[in-house]
Order: C-alpha cells, then sequence, then structure tokens
C-alpha cells in the first residue's frame, strides 16, 4: 500500500494550513447558501427554475457524488457553510483562537448519540420526504434553514461540531464512503502523537480550534469521522499531519464492523433501489403517491421505503451471512463485517442512479443561473436555454461501468473482508449480484 | 480584538446579508402577474387598472403549469405564461370599461375559472355603442328546456346535394340570416313539408341553407376556437367525450351528493354535438345563449366577456358541421 | 506474466460482451400508432415496444394540462394541449429502450414525469447483466491466481 504524501509541497501545504483560503471559499460558500435559502422562499416556486433546488439538488449533488465523495472523501465538509456560523459563534471569533472558557454551554454529546444513528434517522427522514424536498423550493429552503439554525444551535449547547458528526444527514453516508476516498488525512508518526505533550490537536491551541469532529487525529485510522477541516494541520506544533493520496478502499481493509455504519450501508442501497424505481420507472401513480405525503397511500409508500432499507435488504443479508458462516464466532460481528461489501456497492449504485437525472437535467443550470429567482433577468445570457438532456447516449453506457465496477469492487471487498468474519465470501457475493441485477434493470 | 478580525467579521457579514438583502430588494421591485390553475388561487393578481389610452406593461410567471393571457374581445396575440419564465406583453385600451382576461392554455378541469378583469379608466374616444340585448333574450328563449326534436335524418345531410334542389323549391324568406339564427333546423324541415320532396332531401336543403350561413374563413376560425377552448370537454369531434368529461360526470356525482340533488345546479356530461336530436333542435340564437351565458353550474363556462359576437357565430357554425356535411 | 494474460483475456472478453455485433433480428418494418394519454405525471401507456426500422406514431392526449413528449436518444418532441392531440412520427433506426420525458414543465414531479420505448430487445440491459456476471467472473479468477503466485 504505497502512499503519497501532498503537504510534502510547500504551495499544497500552506493554502491548507493557512487560515484565509479556507475563510474565502467558506464565506463564498455561506452566501451562496443564503442566497439558495432567500431564492426558496421568494423565487419562483416551479423547482425545476430556482436557484435552490437546481443548485443544491443537480449542481451541487452532482458534484458531491460523482466527484467530491468518490475522489476526495469528507472533501465537501471541509468547505461546508453550513457549521461555518455556529463555529465562528462557539469560539466567538472568526480568526482568533477560542477563550479558554468557553461562553457556551459546551456541553459533551450524550454518549448514547455518539454514533451514527441520528444521522441514519435524519437522512431517512429526508428519503421519506425526497419527492416533496428535492422539487418544492419552499420546502428545500426550509430544510437548508433548519440545518443551518440546527448547526448553529447544537454549537452553542455542546461541544465541537455536534451537528456535523452526529445528525447531519448528509453527513453520514459522507463519512461512510469517504474510507473508499483516495485521499485521507493521518498522522506522518504516531509515536510523535504518543509523545505530545497536551494534543493541541484535540485540546486547540493559539493557532487553532481542537478537532471540531472529536477526533484524535493521532489515532486516525479511516476517513469517516474526519472532516478534513484542517484544523490540525494548523494546531500541530510537530508537523505531523500529513494529506496523503492512497489506493481507493484503503480503509475497507479493516471493517469497523459498526452495526450504525452498517444500517447506514442499508439505507444508502435501498435508498438507490427505491428511488431508481420511483424517479427513473414508468410508473406514474407511485410517483404521485410518493409526492402526495401524509395521505394513506403514502403511508403505505413509507411502510414499503422502511421495509426495504431496514427489513428486505438487511434480512437477505442476513441470511447470505447465515448460510455462509464457517467459524462461529459473534452473529453480529460478522454481519457489521460482511457488510463492508455493501460500501463500494452503495457509492456506486448512488453513481449509476445520480447520473440519469444530473445529465438529463443539467441543462436547468444554465437557465436558473442567469434567472435564479425566476423574475425574467437574464444574468448570463442563458435564461432561455431550453430543457435538453445532456450526453444521453452516455448515460447508459457509464451507468453499466459504474454498476458493474462497483460490483467488482464490492466482491473484491467481500473476499478481503469475509475471512475477517469468519464466513465465504460467496454468498455475499451472490447478494452484491442480485442486487446489481436489480439496479440494472430498473435503470437501463 | 485584533484589527485583521474586526476587518473580517465585517466584511463577512456585510457581503452575507448584502447578498440577502440585494436580492430581497429586487425581488420586491418586480411586480409580477402570477398564473396558478384555479385550484391553487388563479391568477394573482385578478384585477388589474389601466387607463385609456396609456400603454399598460404587463409581465407574467406561472407557479405551476403552462397557462396563457388574454384580454376577451380584444384583437391580440394570446401570452404564453411558462412555468418559472417571465413573459411580457404591453396592451393600450381605446375604451373606458371593464375586460376580462383569461388563461388560454388549458390548465385543468378548472382551467376556465381563471379569470381576472382588467378595469380600464379615463374619457371615452368615440361615441359609445348603444347595447342590445342578445337574441335570445329578444326571442324569450329558455335556454335550460331541453330541446329534443323526436325524428332524425336516416343520413348525414349534405349541403352539396341540397344545393341542386335549392335554386327552384326555397322560399325567400328561409334564406335570410335572421331565419337561420332564430330557428333550429327541425323548424325548417318542418317549414320544408309543404315542398313535396322526401325526408332527406328535405334535410339536404336544411344542410344547404345552413352552410349558406356561414364562410369557409368563418367555419375555420370556428373550429379554432373549438379546439382550443371547446374541445377539452365536448371532445375533438363534438362527440361530448373530451378529455375531461369523465371528471365531469365524476364531480356531477359528488356534487348531487352534496346539494341534495338539485340537478339543476350540478355539473354535467358535455353536450354531444353529434346526436341529432339535440342538435337539430337548437336554433343559433338557443346555442349562442348557452355560449353567452355558460350552463349556471354545470361546468359550462360563460364566454360573454371572452368571445365577440363573430366569433359566437363562428364556432355555432362549426357546431352544426357536426350535423351537416358542407362540401370541402 | 500469467495473471496479466488472464487480465487482458478478461478484457477481453468484457469488450466482445459489450460491443460484439449481434445477428440481426429481422421482421419487416411496419407503421404502429400509439394513443399515448400523458398526465400529471406519467404516460399511459407507461412502456410502448415496437421493432426497429418500424414507423412510430405517437398521438399524444394531455388529459389535464398542456404536456410534451420527449424521445430520449431521438431528440425528437411533441406537445399537446387538452383537447387538441398533437402527434409525433418518427422512423425508431435506433434499438434500444429510451426514456420518454415530458418537455413542457407540468407541476412539481415534472422532472420524473417518465414513460419508455424499447426498440427491438433490450440488449444493452442484457450485455450489462452478462457483464456483471463476467466482472463476478474475473474477481474469482483474479483472486485466485493473485493466491496462487
Amino acid at each position: 500500500m504505497s502512499k503519497f504524501e501532498l503537504t510534502r509541497f510547500p504551495l499544497i501545504k500552506n493554502l491548507l494550513k493557512n487560515r484565509y483560503p479556507q475563510l474565502a471559499v467558506f464565506v463564498l460558500m455561506l452566501a451562496g447558501f443564503l442566497f439558495a435559502i432567500t431564492a426558496g422562499f421568494v423565487g419562483t416556486p416551479v423547482g425545476s427554475h430556482n436557484f435552490s433546488i437546481v443548485f443544491v439538488w443537480i449542481a451541487w449533488w452532482a458534484i458531491l457524488i460523482l466527484v467530491a465523495v468518490p475522489f476526495f472523501g469528507r472533501g465537501w465538509c471541509a468547505v461546508c457553510p453550513i457549521p461555518v456560523v455556529g463555529d465562528w459563534l462557539q469560539r466567538g471569533a472568526v480568526l482568533e483562537p477560542a477563550p479558554k472558557m468557553s461562553k457556551w454551554l459546551n456541553l459533551r454529546v450524550p454518549a448514547k448519540f455518539r454514533n451514527m444513528w441520528m444521522q441514519n434517522i435524519s437522512f431517512t427522514l429526508v428519503a421519506l420526504f425526497s419527492s416533496v424536498i428535492l422539487t418544492t423550493p419552499v420546502v428545500t429552503s426550509v430544510v437548508l434553514a433548519a440545518m443551518l439554525f440546527l448547526s448553529i444551535g447544537l454549537s452553542l449547547v455542546f461541544e465541537r461540531r455536534a451537528f456535523c458528526r452526529y445528525l447531519c444527514p448528509v453527513g453520514g453516508f459522507i463519512g461512510l464512503y469517504a474510507q473508499t476516498a483516495p485521499l485521507e488525512l493521518r498522522v506522518k508518526d504516531k509515536n510523535v502523537c504518543a509523545h505530545c505533550a497536551g494534543k493541541p490537536c484535540y485540546n486547540g491551541s493559539e493557532l487553532g480550534s481542537g478537532c471540531p469532529w472529536d477526533v484524535f487525529p493521532g489515532g486516525l485510522t479511516k476517513n469517516t469521522y474526519c472532516g478534513l477541516c484542517m484544523e490540525c494541520l494548523r494546531t500541530c506544533p510537530h508537523d505531523n499531519i500529513a494529506i496523503n493520496l492512497r489506493p481507493f478502499s484503503a480503509d475497507l481493509a479493516k471493517p469497523s464492523a459498526k452495526l450504525d455504519e452498517t444500517f447506514k450501508a442499508f439505507i444508502m442501497l435501498g435508498a438507490s433501489l427505491v428511488y431508481a424505481y420511483v424517479l427513473m420507472g414508468s410508473n406514474g401513480s407511485v410517483k404521485l403517491v410518493a409526492y402526495s405525503v401524509f395521505s394513506p397511500a403514502w403511508f403505505g409508500y413509507a411502510a414499503g421505503f422502511l421495509a426495504v432499507i431496514f427489513g428486505i435488504l438487511p434480512g437477505l443479508f442476513w441470511l447470505s451471512v447465515k448460510f455462509g458462516a464457517i467459524k462461529t464466532s459473534s452473529p453480529g460481528k460478522q454481519f457489521t463485517t460482511a457488510a463492508t461489501a455493501l460500501i463500494p456497492l452503495g457509492l456506486m449504485f448512488w453513481v449509476a442512479f445520480s447520473l440519469s437525472f444530473v445529465l438529463t437535467n443539467a441543462t436547468y443550470i444554465f437557465a436558473a443561473i442567469s434567472d435564479p429567482l425566476g423574475l425574467g433577468w437574464n444574468l448570463f445570457g442563458t435564461a432561455a436555454t431550453a430543457w435538453q438532456p445532456m450526453l444521453s447516449s452516455l448515460v447508459a453506457p457509464t451507468q453499466t461501468l459504474a454498476l458493474v465496477g462497483g460490483l467488482a469492487w464490492s466482491a473484491r471487498t467481500a473476499q478481503k473482508s469475509a475471512p475477517q468474519a469468519g464466513i465465504s465470501s460467496v454468498p455475499v457475493i451472490v447478494y452484491c449480484l442480485a442486487a446489481t441485477f436489480l439496479m440494472l434493470w430498473l435503470l437501463l | 480584538m485584533k484589527p485583521s478580525e474586526l476587518l473580517t467579521r465585517i466584511v463577512i457579514t456585510v457581503f452575507n446579508l448584502g447578498v440577502v438583502a440585494l436580492s430581497l430588494a429586487l425581488w420586491a421591485q418586480t411586480p409580477l402577474i402570477h398564473a396558478r390553475i384555479a385550484e391553487g388561487g388563479g391568477w394573482s393578481p385578478n384585477v388589474i387598472q389601466a387607463k385609456v389610452g396609456e400603454p399598460l406593461h404587463l409581465k407574467f410567471t406561472s407557479d405551476d403549469v403552462m397557462h396563457g393571457f388574454s384580454v376577451g374581445q380584444m384583437e391580440m396575440q394570446p401570452v404564453d405564461i411558462e412555468p418559472g419564465k417571465v413573459s411580457e406583453t404591453t396592451l393600450t385600451f381605446t375604451k373606458p370599461g371593464i375586460y376580462t382576461f383569461f388563461c388560454t392554455r388549458w390548465c385543468g378541469l378548472n382551467h376556465w375559472r381563471m379569470r381576472g378583469t382588467v378595469k380600464v379608466t379615463g374619457s371615452e374616444t368615440g361615441t359609445p355603442e348603444p347595447v342590445t340585448p342578445p337574441l335570445y333574450v329578444s326571442l324569450g328563449l329558455d335556454l335550460d328546456k331541453p330541446h329534443p326534436v323526436p325524428f332524425a335524418p336516416a343520413g348525414r345531410p349534405s349541403a352539396a346535394n341540397g344545393q341542386k334542389l335549392a335554386a327552384s323549391l326555397l322560399n325567400a324568406r328561409f334564406t335570410t340570416p335572421d331565419y337561420y339564427r332564430s330557428h333550429a333546423p327541425a323548424q325548417l324541415f318542418d317549414n320544408l313539408r309543404s315542398t313535396g320532396l322526401s325526408d332527406s332531401q328535405r334535410w339536404d336543403l336544411v344542410a344547404t341553407v345552413w352552410q349558406s350561413n356561414t364562410t369557409p374563413a368563418g367555419l375555420a376560425e370556428g373550429k379554432q376556437l373549438f379546439a382550443q377552448n371547446c374541445a377539452a370537454c365536448h371532445g375533438e369531434f363534438g362527440g361530448g367525450n373530451g378529455v375531461f368529461a369523465d371528471d365531469l360526470a365524476a364531480a356531477g356525482t359528488a356534487s348531487m351528493q352534496t346539494m341534495n340533488g338539485d340537478m339543476a345546479m350540478s355539473m354535467q356530461t358535455p353536450a354531444d354535438f353529434t346526436n341529432p336530436q339535440r342538435m337539430l333542435g337548437a336554433s343559433p340564437a338557443l346555442l349562442q345563449g348557452k355560449i353567452l351565458r355558460g350552463g349556471m353550474g354545470t361546468g359550462m363556462p360563460m364566454w360573454g366577456t371572452i368571445f365577440t359576437h363573430e366569433q359566437i357565430w363562428n364556432v355555432i357554425a362549426y357546431l352544426y358541421s357536426f350535423q351537416f356535411d358542407y362540401p370541402k | 506474466m500469467r495473471p496479466y494474460a488472464i487480465l487482458f483475456l478478461l478484457v477481453l472478453a468484457g469488450l466482445v460482451v459489450a460491443f460484439a455485433p449481434l445477428p440481426a433480428h429481422f421482421s419487416a418494418p411496419v407503421a404502429r400508432t400509439f394513443h399515448v394519454e400523458a398526465s400529471q405525471f406519467a404516460y399511459q401507456p407507461g412502456e410502448i415496444s415496437v421493432n426497429p426500422g418500424d414507423k412510430v406514431t405517437i398521438e399524444l392526449v394531455s388529459t389535464d394540462v398542456v404536456h410534451g413528449l420527449y424521445v430520449d436518444g431521438y431528440g425528437v418532441s411533441v406537445k399537446a394541449d387538452p383537447g387538441q392531440n398533437a402527434t409525433l412520427t418518427f422512423v425508431a433506426d435506433k434499438s434500444g429502450s429510451f426514456r420518454l420525458r415530458c418537455n413542457v414543465t407540468c407541476g412539481a414531479m415534472h422532472p420524473f414525469m417518465v414513460g419508455k420505448l424499447n426498440v427491438g430487445a433490450n440488449t444493452w440491459l442484457y450485455r450489462s447483466l452478462a457483464l456483471a456476471s463476467l466482472g463476478i467472473f474475473s474477481v474469482f479468477v483474479l483472486a485466485r491466481t493473485t493466491k496462487m503466485e
């Protein structure tokens, strides 16, 4: 396993270490975020022409799932504007270090919430209402504003970034899939950390905050909970923090085998299958049902959705694991360890699903950027751009490539993780193959 | 606090609040007329003020589906209003009064409820036209009385065939526009009893007379108006089976339940213009009355403020073409 | 050397599965007419199937608001108001499965109003399923060879 340290280049290192480049990006992102919220409230209620919908659910989503997560892991979290206001308030400053005694409550998040379950629930809630959130600017704005205010509120009550770490519906799956990314933040030498007095990377110093993600960099073994915020790069007195390029899926070699993360994988896998059927399929009545939130039929849809992600997919996987059991060890451990194979599979399912609607609706971006509020502006001369699917002949081949590649990747992962779980990899691989067949059939 | 900290805080606050404030200010300065389906609120605003002779500049946007804008009884190109986009038009009114504007693209069962008014004030530029009551009023017709004829032609009456008999046999009275407008085809068929012609020859003659009261251009306009405004309920070929016919029937059943069976006030299935018993018993004056006034709760809109009299006569002429064979 | 040879063979097999021409399925082209009803947010029927070379006529009937029908891959489209049916005629000269998409904004779920046009068999789906199976096979084969090394 070869790694290539990017921070060995002074330019990259200084760009990351200096507070101002990131701050500039934060401020621009925050302005865009606030503008999206404003646009959703006052702009046209027509989703496909409102900046909030087009830039959040087409442009941002495309960048996130097709580029940021697969190649940069939590790269998005490094520039996400949602927590910055809470950060500033928590610290009481934009540039200056935090005071020794916090002005706010600064509570520790209770232990039972220090896991991914709240994120599983928040993502599932967003997923159940996605047909409305995805298409209605006002609702998108309410969700975005709620995330902003929740993150501010949690920053004032709890220490560090409680929202990012334990509640953000997006943060959970980015963390899960970040394990596959070819980019990581790690310490150069663990011994340096072991002997480091005061651990400023975790506790903070004059140079920056203690890890906002509540992670001790010296103990980092996987990307899941490292937000790439670069604070430790700034605080480390021993120049011991590195950003490395590494092979894809490096973190999956050592399965984390946690039930919350395992269910995150099932939620993501199931949601991509349900969306492929509901949103990309030709069954119109199920679209109406998914959109008619709180109607009796919608409760049926929600029950079906929940059954797929919490019942059918984990249930069948449980059977596969049982079927392939070689050694008798804790079934829970076997289940969670074997589920590591679903991480690359789920990521590529989302890539394949997103390709179809991102390329189809990309022309909305041109129209929306010239007339973001639907007021008849033409800022860049592209307001009249007609809807037209882009590169539609490439969609199906690319989807096949993503899904088949994802399947091979997950099969390889299964072969590596199955022995650690004490099971045969074959039933897990058959499970992945069946899921891929289903996704291919739904999308092609 | 260091100066850099202070400066950064100011820059961040001003920039971010500025983006929000600027967009809100620009939004507040752009008055748009919003079009929504009737169930979603229709036009907003639905009353527009204007002055005689002053150009009225209007900007529209649709909040849901495709709509259109036009002012009734006014020569103008309808404006398409696309969802999320802005379209504009400029109107100049020459006479004061209250005009009706309406949606020109079908946007659901209640499309025709999407109407509003333009109130035009100012001094009259010409002399006011005298107001004459419509023909059905002066004839004293009861628009809601059924008007079936007990008999029907065996085949489709042919105006071309009737043409051959017309020259010698017609009483001059029957060919006047006044006679055409105030009589049902069945009445002319009755009045031709004394000619000694066969039933089918008499029906052919009726067709000829009806055709003589139209022009190809008038029929073409009637056809176009019918397709745009009537076909969604009455059907492309007049059979009363347009795409909304089932919805109307369902709405009728629902409204009958809520209104204690008061049939007169309930939605009904659209009239079938291919039904000879119904159409041959209806005079142009009666049809004009129905179109002008509407169906009073049946789901048939009132068109009096939207179509000109000429347009209504052309639609009526086209309606009879579902009964009569007119040579092309 | 051996694993590379196997890898090469597997990639070659993948390319064959993906791109090898299939024996053409002969059927005399016919003219087919479909009456497609569009409503929020579906086409009825949702899927239409024709043979390659057929002359396809779609009569689009909108039953609530103005809808359109855009044939992905063919780039042809038609729009219809309720009461004013419109027809689209084209020759189905590309085989495969194509999405039909509404191209007149027709309400919230408009971007997801889709139908399907199947021209001949959906061979790309079958090829993809075969590629997926081949992918699994490759993983097993490569795992075995690297273990033997």
